[in-house]
């Protein structure tokens, strides 16, 4: 890394205002990515992501947002009723915003005022696993973050609406958002958190969030990436969980020219479940990697994991996952599945279920296939009289439909079959 | 309606499967080909229905007065021309009706009518279900996905039975199916029966011409038309089988 570039981020350190114990983590942060610089290809995670197009440009960090209509977000919104919270080039924005009323033990809102309202719980959101993922980008996150949104249950609290996040950046000269989020939810409490990631023109959104489940919590996530085609997106979720806690996951790729999603997921107490599914689904010179790396640390987990990927033109995706199996792990019961299409020759996709299991007492699977458009079932379509195309986006909708079953809350699905139609630009039935 | 000239195709390896069929069929007029394995049926009835994997190296085929050889498949088909498929593919996660009303609205399109909504639509597909005997859960299910086979070549004909074409094809339509379901499909095929319709179906036996009677049967063998007659002719190949005919070609 150049020196011009620490320069660049070094400058972004907050001068004032913030607590003592942050300014401490910022400088560590910092000084962690200025010994590690920008991840490379010789890195086995890093191997599929062309980070050049992040290193060509600078992108200082964001400053002040531009006011922004609420028209910008509309197509972002969730059809029912939510806790909202909406951030503009990496900061909050109360204008945008409708977090509403909060049931008792609920905290929700962006962590730029619940710094100083709320250190202790603040602290939580950066641990030593940061430094454990070995993340740069988690590094330079942890030193120059504007904003995130922090959501926290007591113990037992169950939000009656969905918290929706949607992160806007606007166009405007070439800028990068970092945002860090936390999520933590105490024995028994229970939210479904949507996500949705968009903008216009030319930037960097580098989030990262941290999910810690208490014993017996359960949290649903959404997130739906659909930033600007010039737009770079790196996203790292880490998530502990306790006993019998459940993290569902669900990650929509659709948009920006460069992006990764890498989900850490610790097992740490017994009986824990997790469910990662997505869909990527890219076109043009798209490039997109989905990581996932589970971490079976106690007995009787359970992990059920299915990724889709749809690349056409000459759009690159890949899946990296790994599901680890420690040694008293036993009675594990873990499925990973990647299934891919290509719709050109030029297309690519690279897929990489790993197991690595030192119990002996476990049931683990995994599966990956690559394959192309079925053109015998094009041919029954077109022969009914459906356009060529339309046949096609039957036939990608349903290849997708497959990981979007796992969703079985019915709003949400409608909400990720709504962007599925956007990408497919298929009118609704 | 359908005239077939001097039709020679050939698949993908180079090998010649049709060697010059001729044919014609007026509108109202129902005809039959009957053959033996490997004498080139069904690949007839995919190249008529823009089947890829098919090359016509000679001859033309016209519907009526068109060049159906340059249409794509997608836009034959809306143009009425119906396959029901030998072996239908089975298509998980499109929902059966979801993609039938695709298909009858781009039908509609084409036909310059206006699009049916959901009740009007679902008013039609109940009437056909019943005379096909199909029960409605089965369009709830992905297209021809868990289907027995009689289940799917019924699916074949109730589809015919939505999509009203002017030229039916049917490839092989009996085959697999029980003396019932041979009697619902055979009911099916002749409900659609009208003037201004053709209907050519294929088939290796002659049980299905039982139920619907052609006009005219024609025996293929190795890629040509050896024999054409009127429907007794049915019943002589049954006596005698395809050996005489064979020879012949």
């Amino acid at each position: 890394m150049s020196v011009a570039d620490t320069k660049l981020y070094r400058g972004a350190l907050p001068q004032k205002g913030e607590p003592a114990w942050l300014r401490t983590r910022r400088e560590a942060g910092l000084a962690r990515f200025e010994q590690t610089g920008f991840p490379t290809r010789r890195q086995e995670s890093w191997r599929y992501t062309d980070l050049r197009a992040l290193q060509l440009t600078p992108f200082p960090p964001a400053r002040d947002a531009a006011a922004l209509s609420p028209d910008a977000i509309a197509p972002w919104r969730f059809a029912g009723e939510t806790h909202r919270l909406v951030f503009v080039d990496g900061k909050f924005s109360e204008a945008l915003s409708a977090i509403g009323t909060l049931s008792k033990g609920a905290t929700i809102g962006p962590v730029s005022t619940l710094v100083s309202a709320r250190p202790a719980l603040l602290e939580a959101a950066f641990d030593a696993g940061d430094d454990a993922a070995a993340q740069p980008f988690a590094a330079l996150n942890a030193a120059i973050f504007a904003d995130g949104f922090v959501l926290a249950l007591e113990a037992g609290v169950t939000l009656d609406k969905p918290v929706e996040i949607i992160h806007w950046v606007g166009a405007g000269a070439a800028r990068s958002c970092h945002l860090r989020n936390l999520v933590n939810l105490a024995p028994n409490a229970r939210a479904t958190l949507i996500e949705s990631f968009a903008g216009s023109g030319l930037y960097w959104n580098n989030a990262v969030t941290r999910i810690a489940l208490s014993e017996g919590a359960a949290l649903s996530h959404a997130k739906v990436q659909s930033e600007s085609e010039d737009g770079i997106h790196l996203a790292l979720n880490r998530v502990t969980l306790a006993a019998k806690s459940a993290y569902q996951s669900f990650v929509l790729t659709l948009g920006a020219k460069l992006s990764r999603h890498e989900t850490q997921a610790l097992l740490a107490g017994e009986g824990a479940s997790v469910g990662l599914d997505g869909a990527f689904l890219l076109r043009g010179s798209q490039d997109a990697t989905n990581v996932t790396f589970v971490d079976h640390a106690a007995p009787g987990g359970t992990t059920r994991e299915l990724f889709k990927g749809v690349a056409d033109d000459r759009a690159h995706g890949a899946f990296l996952g790994t599901i680890a199996v420690r040694p008293h792990a036993q009675k594990t019961d873990a499925q990973q599945t990647s299934r891919n299409l290509l719709l050109s020759p030029r297309a690519a996709i690279d897929t990489k279920p790993e197991l690595e299991i030192f119990a002996d007492d476990v049931k683990c699977a995994h599966g990956a296939t690559v394959g192309d458009l079925d053109e015998a079932a094009l041919f029954y379509l077109e022969s009914r009289g459906i356009p060529a195309d339309a046949a096609r986006r039957m036939l990608i909708e349903a290849f997708a439909a497959d990981a979007l079953d796992r969703v079985t809350d019915q709003p949400l699905r409608d909400f990720l079959d709504g962007h599925l139609r956007r990408w497919l630009k298929v009118l609704p039935a | 309606m359908l005239d077939i000239k001097n039709l020679h195709a050939r698949i993908a390896d180079g090998r010649e499967i049709l060697k010059g069929i001729t044919l014609s069929i007026g509108p109202g007029a129902t005809h039959a080909i009957m053959g033996p394995n490997g004498s080139g049926k069904s690949t007839l009835a995919g190249v008529l229905a823009g089947k890829p994997g098919y090359e016509v190296t000679q001859g033309e085929v016209l519907y009526n007065g068109r060049d159906l050889l340059a249409m794509p498949a997608d836009e034959r088909a809306r143009e009425g021309v119906f396959l029901a498929f030998q072996y239908p593919v089975e298509i998980p996660g499109v929902n059966n009706m979801y993609f039938l009303r695709a298909a009858l609205n781009a039908t509609r399109k084409q036909r310059g009518e206006p699009d049916l909504d959901a009740g009007q639509f679902l008013k039609a597909v109940r009437a056909k279900l019943k005379l096909l005997e199909i029960g409605e859960d089965l369009l709830q299910r992905g297209v021809n996905v868990g289907f027995s086979g009689g289940e799917k070549k019924r699916n074949e004909i109730f589809q015919m039975a939505m999509l009203e074409p002017k030229l039916a094809i049917l490839d092989e339509t009996d085959s697999g199916l029980d003396i019932d379901a041979l009697q619902t499909v055979a009911k099916g095929i002749n409900a659609l029966h009208s003037l201004d319709r053709a209907v050519l179906m294929i088939t290796h036996y002659q049980r299905l011409l039982d139920f619907v009677v052609p006009d005219q049967v024609h025996v293929l063998a190795n890629g040509r038309i050896v024999k054409s007659g009127g429907k007794e002719l049915a019943l002589e190949l049954e006596k005698t089988g395809y050996a005489g005919v064979g020879d012949a070609a």
